[in-house]
């Protein structure tokens, strides 16, 4: 028993002394901290880890070129997607960390619920994955900030594209969850509005991380659909796009699929994947074909020996707004940041991107394409890219405000 | 919707064969995970994770034969028996000590090696998502009655009687066979009669956990391999082995197709709700047989 007791006894010494010599960080020069809370373990990592990436990559920048008096550092912590851990360490950052911002996350409640939590504290909150609506929608608010697109920008968008074709009958299939059925609504809704003749022969619902799809894409096609509308994300993309290549589905039916085009469903498939599925998203670290996109790629690829995915688009957004903010604001003052966000605009691998002044969300252009087999890449590329830009896929403020029952 | 949509013969057989081939790989690892529970008395929470690690091991082998159709093979014959390795590693160094322990001990055990296996893939694959194809002659569909059929389901479906062939041999044929089943009923007097009962044990441990790495490994091409791989899997294969008949390994077999063909069959005729249809089958045949289908026979 004693040489446990003294093990203890040295433990909680070590503890507390650490705790005083980590503690306060009021001495230092004070920089703006920024709290990242995001899901870092699990399939989501895929996509935050580039987020987390780009941003400390432009955040090192910007502390190197002393454009701000203050520098800008941050802390990471794990959700492991569960809204109570991501909500208590956001807790944990704004009470005993004291960040200046908060930042994050791929999970659409926890987004959510830290928003909620960031209103009442009075800090700022910018959600760089949640394709969750209501975030800059009914649930938005004075300290929110959306700087990825959500299901009702890419919905609007797919919709868009779709009225284009001449296709009538449709099938929806999609994760039984709030962002399939965000997403899937979203679409529907706009396209049955832009092209009144359009039906709806059916739905298929299926559970989040579905391992097999095969006998699903089986269902649709005896239904015989002009097209389906597939409303499912994340992981479960893959796992589609290999049962649609098994089956022919993407031969016998055209489907489209938002994040069908990106770099983490796409480069996993490698050459194999299927052809001439129609999918929407935010970036391609091939297109724009432009001078800041491809500098973005060539600094982002020589610091993490891989291409940026979408991730870093959102990673480099959130560190270039605050950068710009602060600078705009000529105050570290929380109010004052958010004042001088509203409406700004900066430039990105993307083009120029606005906050809109009214919901805080940024007008982010949509690229819609197909995916092609390609020479240079070992895996799929998104062919014949049509740009959708932002204002046209944002929800009109209006519908924000009924949402918001203003 | 429609409540009874126009839903032709040939949709309905060609689901029930598409859903035929799901119900391969549900057998299979739940054949592997009702071996373990009946002979070991282990609820092994980490057959999932061997699963996984099934999946993993395929897509490392393939690769590093260069992907193609001989790598697919390679890796179809060498992650099982890598995954078994493992198995056998764990059985020596942990459970074999731990036999006598009461049966939520062990579930805690091998709930942490769920933990423990899901962060070393983290560890050794990150968290990319992975793909591997299938061999070429196994990639596409060809038409059974107007619908397309993947290879690679028949394949599976070819595949399905004889794991189930061979696991009959082996229980009834062998003596290995023989002694386990006399171990699972009265381990003492086995071991009275000079038989090492631990390494008989051993051996079962490691054919179950064979087959949650065969099964892993056989639905790689057909999936997207990833963490968290084993939650989906272990859940559906437990439900398996519970209204099957706790330790039989022709339940196993009955439970899957049971699960499997529900599933299959709910989603050609109520997609909008399928999900529930494999879950009100296992509580409809828990409510009628609480013991599940078949006797425990081991």
């Amino acid at each position: 028993m004693k040489p446990l007791s003294r093990f203890i006894l040295t433990t909680l010494a070590v503890l507390v002394f650490s705790a005083i010599i980590t503690g306060p960080t009021a001495f230092a020069a004070k920089a703006v901290k920024v709290g990242i809370v995001d899901c870092y373990s699990g399939p989501p990592s895929t996509y935050t880890n580039d987020v987390r990436d780009a941003f400390k990559l432009a955040i090192d920048k910007i502390n190197a070129s002393g454009s701000l008096s203050r520098k800008i550092e941050f802390v990471t912590r794990d959700s492991k997607f569960k809204v109570d851990i991501g909500l208590s360490a956001a807790k944990e950052l704004i009470m005993r960390e004291n960040v200046d911002i908060m930042m994050g996350t791929i999970n659409s409640g926890l987004a959510l619920a830290i928003s909620d939590l960031c209103k009442k504290e009075k800090i700022p909150f910018l959600v760089t994955f949640s394709k969750s609506a209501k975030i800059t929608g009914e649930k938005g608010h004075r300290y929110v900030f959306s700087l990825t697109e959500n299901s009702a920008l890419a919905g609007k968008a797919m919709a868009e594209s779709l009225a284009k074709k001449p296709y009538t009958k449709f099938w929806i299939g999609g994760d039984d969850y709030e962002y399939g059925h965000a997403i899937a609504d979203a679409t529907w809704e706009h396209l049955i509005k832009i092209k009144p003749e359009v039906q709806l022969l059916g739905q298929s619902w299926w559970k989040v991380r579905e391992p097999d799809f095969t006998p699903y894409i089986t269902a649709m096609l005896a239904a015989k659909p002009d097209a389906v509308i597939v409303a499912t994300g994340g992981a479960d993309c893959v796992p589609f796009l290999k049962a649609a290549k098994a089956t022919g589905f993407n031969d016998k039916v055209p489907f489209i699929m938002h994040t069908a085009t990106e770099l983490s469903t796409l480069k996993p498939l490698g050459a194999n994947g299927p052809e001439g599925v129609l999918g929407t998203s935010n970036y391609f670290h091939y297109f724009p074909d432009s001078a800041e996109n491809k500098a973005f790629v060539s600094e982002f690829k020589a610091a993490y020996d891989r291409p940026p995915a979408v991730g870093a688009l959102y990673g480099y957004l959130a560190a270039t707004f605050i950068q710009k903010a602060y600078a705009t604001a000529g105050s570290f003052k929380t109010e004052k940041f958010i004042d001088a966000l509203e409406g700004m605009t900066v430039d990105s691998p993307v083009g120029k991107v606005t906050i809109r002044a009214f919901d805080h969300q940024a007008m982010l252009p949509m690229f819609m394409g197909v995916t092609k087999k390609s020479a240079e890449y070992d895996y799929l590329i998104a062919d014949d890219i049509i740009v959708i830009s932002g204002e046209d896929a944002m929800p009109a403020i209006e519908e924000i405000k009924k949402a918001r029952g203003m | 919707m429609d409540l009874l949509p126009n839903i032709s013969l040939a949709a309905f057989c060609q689901q029930l064969l598409v859903g035929l081939s799901r119900t391969t790989i549900l057998f299979i690892v739940a054949s592997g995970l009702s071996l373990v529970l009946g002979v070991l008395r282990i609820p092994n929470v980490a057959h999932g994770s061997l699963y996984m690690i099934g999946a993993f091991l395929a897509y490392t082998i393939a690769s590093a034969a260069g992907g193609g159709t001989f790598g697919f093979w390679l890796a179809l014959v060498l992650a099982p028996l890598g995954v078994a390795l493992i198995s056998l590693a764990v059985e020596r160094g942990l459970f074999c000590r731990l036999y006598e322990r009461e049966h939520l001990m062990l579930l805690l055990f091998t709930f942490a090696f769920t933990l423990v296996f899901g962060d070393l893939v983290k560890l050794v694959w990150g968290s990319d998502f992975r793909s591997m194809n299938a061999p070429t002659s196994l990639q596409g569909s060809f038409d059974v009655l107007g619908f397309p059929f993947p290879k690679y389901n028949l394949f599976l479906l070819i595949i399905g009687p004889i794991v189930a062939l061979g696991l009959w041999w082996l229980t009834n044929k062998t003596k290995i066979g023989k002694i386990a089943k006399a171990a699972a009923v009265d381990r003492e007097m086995v071991a009275a009669v000079g038989i090492n009962v631990s390494w008989v044990f051993a051996s079962v441990f490691v054919i179950g956990c064979f087959l949650a790495g065969l099964g892993g490994a056989l639905v790689a091409p057909t999936q997207n391999i990833t963490q968290g791989m084993d939650h989906g899997i272990i859940i559906e294969t437990f439900l398996i082995v519970i209204i099957g008949g706790l330790g039989n390994i022709w339940g196993a077999l009955l439970g899957a197709l049971i699960f499997g063909l529900t599933d299959a069959i709910g989603i050609l005729i109520f997609p909008q709700f399928a999900i529930v249809f494999p879950y009100v089958a296992v509580i409809t045949v828990l409510m009628l047989r609480p013991k599940g289908l078949l006797k425990s026979v081991w």
